[in-house]
């Protein structure tokens, strides 16, 4: 299946910046959907659709703040560009601490928020390959025998074929075999694959910021 | 603002509506030409604003400040230029972003001038708004040669009514004034009270239009508070305050309007600190909302 072309989102409460912004995307070839409010937002946003969120600060209703708090609740991992009418630096500070891509005070140079949504939508590409090999290593995992996952387990801990067989009960012959087997189905071509794999799934959310 | 106005109507003169002898990419690059001029002029305007930046903030975190201060003839000049600094961003922004959408626009192969157009008359709209929130915020300014002298704060109260009549009539709602008869005169500022009367009167105004009423009322009352005080009451049978706002709707920029500053209750309250006196919301029994303005007395002698 084809992943559908990234959008670009502007949720801001003004009507004119909205617009504008829209006007802005369209003269540079990208992608725009304008929304009014946050709930907008959360209403009508599909996780598998690749894009970056432009989104202002301080709205009535519930604020660009509490939008990015629900987003990283849903655990999405749309990259977010805050534009702020503020010159508020706590709160650029607090909307960076809470996973942020980027913090512009309006009104901005075009070229400043062109550059920052580029890079926030080849971050958000990344993002999703990661989440995807995630997702495929999660599936090759389920496909392994309890046997094998133990195997696994011990092999990412760094335990030669022959302690394994000890600890496991069973020929190291046997441990070989699983483990050949483990290196099949999890699609790992060597060790440190495995082992690199393994450390994936540990830590969700460990990628690059 | 004027700048902006005046390039605006160059644009309008030499665009592709005026000089059609010109070629048309001679035109076109002109056009561009006036829209960067536009842009800068909307990057300079923000940068006077961005200087005050620091106030901002400032204000913002330390609305501690603003409950102690009584003095506070210096945080009223901060809390407009803060609040004109934040509105005027909005349109601003709107203006330079048009501005070089346009530009980038018309370096397309094949521009689509209609759009153009719309943008450049958009331009011309924001800057007007930029204007326009410079004259509300202004006005909700006390005056600089502020006049205190002694007032019949019913004689303040009904100085207004025809503006509140008229408001309140075409907001659909009936207005009443329940003055009392035993108050003393007392020194006040009688615009700086007026201005904060009508702005709470415009808020109940605006809450009532959100609700779904037969009858819909607001009451400005004057009495002696059981503490003696004068005080002036904007009560309304609105929806009333949510217990969530109630704590920081006199914070300088909480606002639950999609037009608001955020501003008209911390400035009012600022007003009347300066008075000596306080502000305060009561709920309305049964329904609705009260704003307590509370004046002492002069001292005597």
């Amino acid at each position: 299946m084809k992943e559908p072309s990234p959008i670009v989102f502007v949720v801001d409460d003004d009507e004119a910046v909205r617009n504008s912004l829209r006007l802005l995307l369209k003269s540079v070839g990208l992608a725009a959907s304008a929304l009014a409010t946050a709930r907008e937002f959360l209403d009508t946003y599909r996780p598998n659709q690749p894009g970056c969120l432009v989104l202002d600060v301080r709205m009535p209703g519930m604020s660009g703040m509490e939008l990015q708090q629900q987003l990283n609740i849903r655990g999405a991992v749309i990259p977010v560009i805050f534009i702020s009418g503020h010159g508020d630096i706590p709160m650029a500070v607090e909307a960076m601490q809470q996973g942020a891509f980027d913090f512009l005070q309006k009104p901005f140079r075009d070229q400043d928020l062109i550059d920052r949504i580029q890079r926030a939508l080849v971050k958000d590409q990344t993002n999703r390959a990661e989440l995807k090999e995630r997702a495929r290593i999660q599936e090759r995992l389920t496909s392994l025998t309890p046997r094998e996952r133990e195997v696994l387990t011990l092999v990412a801990s760094g335990k030669p074929n022959k302690v394994m067989a000890g600890d496991l009960g069973v020929s190291q012959r046997t441990v070989e075999i699983h483990r050949a087997r483990v290196m099949e189905k999890m699609g790992a071509s060597s060790l440190a694959q495995l082992v690199r794999m393994v450390m994936d799934l540990d830590e969700p959310g460990a990628s690059d910021a | 603002m004027v700048s902006l106005t005046v390039a605006w109507t160059t644009i309008f003169d030499i665009g592709h509506f005026g000089n059609t002898g010109l070629p048309i990419d001679y035109r076109i690059l002109q056009a561009q030409a006036i829209i960067l001029v536009v842009a800068i002029g909307a990057q300079m305007l923000a940068g006077l604003f961005a200087e005050r930046r620091e106030g901002e903030a400032h204000l913002v975190r330390s609305n501690a400040m603003l409950e102690r201060e009584r003095d506070n003839k210096l945080l009223n000049a901060q809390a407009i230029t803060a609040s004109i600094a934040h509105e005027v961003r909005q349109p601003l922004a709107a203006i330079a972003t048009y501005a070089h959408a346009c530009d980038r626009l018309l370096s397309l192969p094949d521009p689509e001038l209609g759009e153009i157009q719309a943008a450049l008359r958009q331009i011309a709209e924001q800057a007007v708004r930029a204007g326009d929130i410079i004259r509300r915020l202004r006005s909700l300014a006390p005056d600089e040669n502020t006049q205190h002298g002694p007032a019949d704060v019913n004689a303040v109260i009904a100085e207004l009514t025809d503006l509140i009549q008229s408001d309140a009539k075409a907001h659909g709602v009936t207005y009443r004034a329940e003055l009392a008869t035993d108050l003393p005169q007392i020194t006040l500022d009688r615009a700086q009270i007026q201005q904060v009367v009508l702005n709470l009167v415009r808020n109940a105004l605006e809450a009532l239009a959100l609700a779904q009423l037969d009858t819909k009322e607001v009451i400005v009352s004057t009495r002696r508070s059981p503490e003696g005080e004068v005080e002036i009451a904007v009560c309304d049978n609105g929806p009333g305050v949510d217990s969530q706002i109630a704590g920081r709707m006199f914070d300088p920029f909480s606002t639950t309007k999609t037009a608001g500053t955020g501003l008209g209750l911390a400035i009012s309250r600022t007003i009347v600190r300066a008075h000596g006196g306080s502000l305060e919301h009561f709920p309305h029994v049964p329904a609705g909302a009260c704003f307590a303005i509370r004046l002492p007395l002069d001292a005597p002698g």
